[in-house]
């Protein structure tokens, strides 16, 4: 009976220490694969901050108003920023490449999973990015407009601008991560709707002479306004 | 440089240039739509061709910017020549109208370019742009700008006018005080729709690489003139005549400023090393009366001047904090919140330092440098009703002791625009 | 008939030609000496410069005899036998004929002056007192302050367009109409075969006019004309008019006046247009140029025995080729140039024969000045214009090869300066020369000759866009011959509207070698500076 015990005890014990040693090298090469994805990854983010601080793009992302949310929220400037996400992302792949050679089943799908959703975060965020700044340039350029042309309210204007614009950036991104797409659609769409209908209405009705005066301005040269008079510049 | 490109001039307009050879003089005529006027300045253009200079080779270049009323076709009917024995001006040699359309709608800067490389072609010595927008040119403008040109061995020659006393505000309170004070020449229309010009710098401004801005309205005509002062070319100005003005709308600042503002900002940073080392400026060579004002009444709403300046300030709080240091923008803001129209004072020095600072963030790009300029319109505004409220009353000569005393503060602040500068570094 | 469509005239003076009896002068045996050289050269009629009897203060257009020759140059039998020796080589005669004003010393003249009462009273203009013809023009400015001059003997004004010493004919009397006739008589009939009309427009005067081109002076020329018709057909009438393109018309009438007329207004315009390198001047005074009958033909020249004259041009053109042909005022006289060709195109090589190939090639009977088709030069230090009638140079030794006499007989020295001197311009040593002036000279001749639509063809110009080029079609029947000529100093490139020659070939006359049809293109050609092209135009 003892000597039953002591077999099973030593089989099972020999099939832990072989399944260990068959998993041991794989840990082996995880961690191994960890830490050259540390060093990649720590390269990448290096030669990130290089290039992005050669394209000025801290500069940039103050033009896209991105840079004050920082600084509001306390955070770092976004080429730090970019370069620890691009770092951390790096490192985890490397980590999840190395986890999946574990070979645990259930895992490897998710990790695929993820290596697939990668890209389209990359996306999301280019267009989040662009989209910000896009908002900035052409409320700012809404702005100056109405202020030269002595339209009234040309802060609402410019906000209106600005809203229009982010939502449907916003739109845009949650299309692309696949988060509740349909609903963000189905949103965006009466926004914009409404708000054209209401724009539509106001300015049929009540903007009738602006439309008017500015389609002449347009396309119909040299009638000076009565009530525009100024010295000429040149 | 490349050899193999896209030439900007036509076949056609090529063939009509060998036709023309060799000539001595050049009359470069931009226009668009203009059908109205165009055959009295044609007709003036070569009168004053032949009264003062019978004897040279002489041709007229009419670059069209897709006019639609048949403006070229006017200008290429009354070239003298001998198959059109009608024309009845006396004429000892053929003088060539010929014309080019350079585009679909105007564009100043490739207008500029087709000229210069048509006067490069033809090897003319002397040339000379006219504007037909001038409705009132006599025949003796060509002269007045050639001759210095021609006979005298200047390179650039740029008109004076004799001018309404509240009219071209823009330059006598912007682009002249500035430009003398940065470069050093007191030159009074640094941007001009006429002027005459060597064939030595028409050839050497080609080969510089302002062209690649890609936008048609860089205010080319202004670049030209500071590529004259900063290599040093021999310049003169030249009495006209009177400035007729042709009736502007408010729509017209914006553009105007970039032409005038947003070309001077943006030569600032390539000609540093000149500016920079100048000092104080010297007045310009010129014929007849440096200038001339005339005391017309002027009927301008003044109340709307005030209002966009104060608005602007008000709504263009967020632009401004990018560009203006914090005191300027609290005293133009003090200034904007004043009630009483005779309270309202935009002094010099307040101009001069704004100007300056535009200037130092259109060279950082502190934003869109468009939107710098188009943000200095409502400032500009408020700046035209304080120099209105002080020239309400005044002489001719008090208006140019008061452009004088712009001048010698935009000169006096001149280290501070430096300071601003080098802080970049 | 008409031959004189087809004629090329050489202008000489007897006395500048050749001396064959050593007293310094030219004569009519020494001009028959040399009239193989003549027809060498390709010429069909030689005109003659005045040699009648004279005290030669005008060169001779001073008539003192009408119906002899001068001694220095021969006698009336020497005339006679140089006179068939030309017609055996088949040249013909053109000889002057004055009729508008005699020389004083005259015999009509000193019996007009005698007295008041003589018979030859009336054949001159007379009058007591000088303010007749108000507002007339006179044409020798350098040298006369009026047309009226005081007469001592008879104590009255006498008329005088050009010297003082050359009183007018009255053509208003019968007589002097009557005797002028005779005069032609006696020359046409000894076989010369045409008259260079000198100073026509001038005839006859008439109160509140400008005393030029009057009805009744058109009627004295068709007179002759009509008596020369009935007795002497074939003979030809040359008028000497400087006058505008349209005051010239009427001298053709409507074929029955006078057959031929110097084209004045044209020929500073070829200079002109040569400095200006700009056809326009060309082309506007021939725009200007009217039709004329069909029997009747302009004589075209470049240069003559008198001044380049700048009479029919504006004041700007004047100053203008003042200022670049003619430097220094001692150049300019009675508003003219007193230049060779040779030294007015700076001895210019190209520009010598590009002039010579529009003179050649436009519609007109062409005139060449003795001496240069050898590119003679000038002296501008002998008085008036004597500066271009120096003797011809024949040869690099004594005095040209001119005359045996001593250099200092010579009627005028014989140019010797080292560029146009006779050593280095003559005949000899052009002719030993393949390449020179006088074999370029017979060459273009030649071509000229070998067609008659020069002679008689119809102009067209074209109106290329490149102004230096002047360029038109002759047509004749079914010839049509096109002539490109560039009057710039640099090359050019030019394109022709040949429409309506689409399909011909062009033949280049000189080379006789092709160039490319004509397409529906324009047609495009290079050309050097100062070349011209003949291009025949052939469609097979």
């Amino acid at each position: 009976m003892r000597e039953m015990i002591i077999s099973e005890l030593s089989q099972a014990l020999h099939e832990l220490v072989r399944g260990f040693a068959h998993f041991l090298p794989r840990l082996i090469v995880m961690l191994i694969l960890a830490f050259v994805g540390w060093v990649i990854a720590y390269a990448a983010k290096v030669v990130l901050r290089s290039l992005l601080r050669f394209i000025k793009f801290d500069k940039l992302s103050e033009n896209a108003g991105a840079s004050q949310l920082l600084t509001k929220a306390a955070l770092p400037s976004a080429t730090e920023m970019l370069s620890r996400f691009v770092f951390w992302v790096v490192w985890l792949g490397f980590i999840l490449l190395g986890v999946s050679v574990l070979g645990i089943l259930g895992l490897q799908e998710q990790i695929a999973k993820f290596f697939l959703f990668l890209p389209r975060l990359f996306v999301a965020m280019f267009i989040m990015f662009f989209g910000l700044l896009a908002a900035s340039f052409f409320s700012r350029a809404a702005l100056l407009a109405a202020v030269n042309a002595n339209v009234p309210s040309p802060r609402v204007l410019s906000l209106a601008v600005r809203s229009i614009i982010i939502v449907f950036v916003l739109s845009i991104v949650f299309e692309e991560l696949g988060l509740a797409e349909q609903t963000m659609l189905v949103a965006f769409g009466i926004a914009f709707g409404a708000l054209m209908f209401g724009l539509a209405i106001a300015f049929g009705v009540g903007g009738r002479g602006l439309a008017q005066r500015f389609l002449e301005k347009r396309f119909v040269r040299g009638r000076k306004e009565e009530n525009e008079d100024e010295p000429s510049p040149l | 440089m490349k050899l193999a490109e896209e030439s900007y001039l036509t076949d056609d307009f090529l063939r009509q240039l060998i036709n023309v050879g060799e000539v001595d003089i050049l009359v470069g005529l931009p226009t668009h739509n203009n059908a109205e006027t165009i055959g009295s300045i044609v007709h003036a253009i070569q009168s004053g061709i032949l009264r003062g200079f019978p004897r040279e080779r002489a041709v007229i270049i009419n670059v069209d910017g897709g006019s639609r009323d048949g403006t070229p076709e006017l200008v290429t009917g009354a070239s003298i020549d001998d198959a059109r024995p009608a024309s009845n001006l006396h004429a000892l040699r053929t003088l060539h109208s010929i014309s080019t359309k350079y585009a679909s709608s105007p564009a100043s800067e490739v207008a500029f370019r087709t000229i210069l490389a048509a006067a490069e072609l033809l090897r003319a010595k002397a040339c000379v742009v006219m504007s037909p927008e001038s409705a009132n040119i006599e025949p003796e403008w060509l002269s007045k700008l050639l001759r210095p040109i021609y006979r005298d061995g200047f390179d650039l020659v740029t008109p004076t006018y004799r001018r309404q006393k509240l009219e071209g505000l823009l330059i006598t309170n912007l682009l002249y005080p500035m430009t003398r004070a940065l470069y050093g020449l007191r030159i009074r229309e640094a941007y001009s729709q006429e002027f005459g010009f060597s064939g030595r710098l028409g050839s050497k401004f080609l080969e510089q690489n302002v062209w690649n801005d890609g936008t048609g309205e860089t205010g080319v005509e202004l670049r030209f003139t500071l590529a004259a002062i900063t290599g040093r070319y021999r310049i003169c100005q030249s009495f006209l005549g009177e400035k007729e003005h042709i009736e502007r709308r408010a729509a017209d600042l914006v553009p105007a400023l970039r032409q005038t503002a947003g070309a001077l900002f943006s030569a600032l940073d390539p000609d540093f090393p000149v500016w920079s080392a100048v000092a104080g400026s010297e007045p310009a060579p010129s014929t007849g009366p440096d200038q001339e004002v005339l005391l017309a009444p002027a009927r301008v709403n003044r109340k709307r001047l005030r209002e966009m300046f104060s608005t602007g300030v008000a709504e263009l709080q967020s632009v401004f904090q990018s560009i203006l240091s914090p005191s300027t923008l609290a005293e133009l803001q003090r200034i904007a919140g004043t009630g009483r129209e005779e309270e309202f004072h935009y002094p010099a020095e307040l101009w001069v330092r704004t100007v300056y600072e535009f200037a130092a963030a259109y060279q950082k790009s502190v934003i869109s440098r468009d939107h710098i300029i188009q943000a200095l319109a409502p400032l500009f505004r408020g700046r035209v009703f304080t120099f209105l409220m002080e020239n309400r009353n005044a002489s001719a000569d008090d208006v140019e002791n008061n452009i004088e005393g712009l001048c010698l503060e935009f000169e006096r602040l001149k280290p501070y625009l430096l300071q601003m500068w080098k802080s970049r570094e | 008939m008409l031959w004189y469509k087809d004629a090329i005239i050489y202008q000489v003076h007897v006395r500048t030609f050749h001396d064959s009896n050593g007293d310094g002068i030219g004569d009519f045996q020494g001009l028959e000496e040399k009239l193989d050289y003549l027809r060498d050269l390709g010429i069909s009629a030689i005109w003659l410069m005045p040699f009648f009897p004279s005290p030669l203060r005008d060169d001779g257009y001073d008539i003192a005899d009408h119906n002899a020759v001068h001694s220095s140059y021969g006698t009336l039998e020497d005339f006679r036998k140089f006179l068939g020796s030309a017609h055996d080589r088949g040249i013909r005669v053109i000889i002057e004929m004055v009729l508008n004003h005699t020389s004083d010393q005259h015999l009509w003249f000193q019996e007009s002056r005698s007295s008041q009462d003589n018979p030859r009273r009336n054949w001159y203009v007379w009058s007591d007192t000088d303010t007749r013809y108000k507002g007339t023009r006179i044409i020798f400015l350098d040298t006369e302050t009026s047309n009226w001059a005081w007469d001592p003997i008879s104590k009255s004004f006498y008329w005088h367009r050009f010297f003082s010493h050359q009183p007018d004919l009255n053509y208003e009397n019968p007589a002097v109409r009557e005797q002028m006739w005779n005069v032609m008589k006696f020359w046409l009939e000894m076989g010369v075969d045409a008259f260079r009309l000198d100073a026509v427009p001038y005839l006859v005067e008439r109160e509140g006019t400008n005393c030029e081109n009057l009805p009744e002076t058109h009627a004295v020329l068709k007179e002759l004309r009509r008596k020369l018709d009935e007795q002497f057909p074939g003979r030809m009438l040359l008028a000497e008019a400087n006058q505008w393109p349209a005051d010239l018309r009427p001298y053709f009438g409507d074929g029955d006046e006078l057959h031929m007329a110097f084209h004045f207004p044209l020929m500073p315009r070829m200079f002109m247009g040569l400095k200006l390198e700009d056809r326009k001047p060309i082309t506007e005074i021939m725009q200007q140029t009217p039709e004329i009958p069909s029997s009747c033909q302009w004589s075209l020249f470049l240069r003559n025995h008198d001044e380049l004259t700048l009479e029919m041009v504006t004041d700007v053109e004047r100053d203008y080729m003042y200022d670049t042909y003619a430097e220094s005022k001692t150049m300019r006289l009675n508003l003219g140039i007193r230049r060779r060709l040779a030294p007015l195109l700076d001895n210019d090589r190209r520009r010598i024969e590009l002039m010579n190939g529009m003179l050649m090639s436009l519609p007109g009977t062409p005139i060449v000045y003795y001496g240069d088709e050898i590119g003679m030069g000038d002296n501008i230090n002998l008085g008036d214009r004597n500066g271009v009638r120096t003797p011809m140079q024949w040869d690099g030794g004594w005095n040209g090869g001119f005359s045996t006499a001593e250099p200092e007989r010579l009627y005028a020295p014989v140019i010797h300066d080292p560029v146009y001197g006779y050593p280095a311009v003559n005949v000899l040593s052009q002719e030993g020369s393949e390449h020179s002036l006088l074999h370029w000279m017979q060459h273009i001749i030649t071509v000229r000759r070998s067609t008659a639509v020069f002679g008689r063809g119809t102009i067209e110009f074209l109106y290329p866009a490149n102004h230096r080029i002047l360029a038109y079609v002759r047509r004749l029947g079914n010839e049509a011959v096109l002539v490109v000529n560039n009057l710039s100093s640099t090359a050019q490139a030019v394109e022709l509207d040949l429409r309506s020659y689409k399909g011909n070939i062009l033949i280049e006359m000189f080379g006789k070698n092709m160039f490319p049809r004509v397409g529906d293109l324009p047609y495009l050609l290079t050309v050097g500076p100062y070349q011209f092209y003949w291009f025949r135009l052939r469609r097979i």
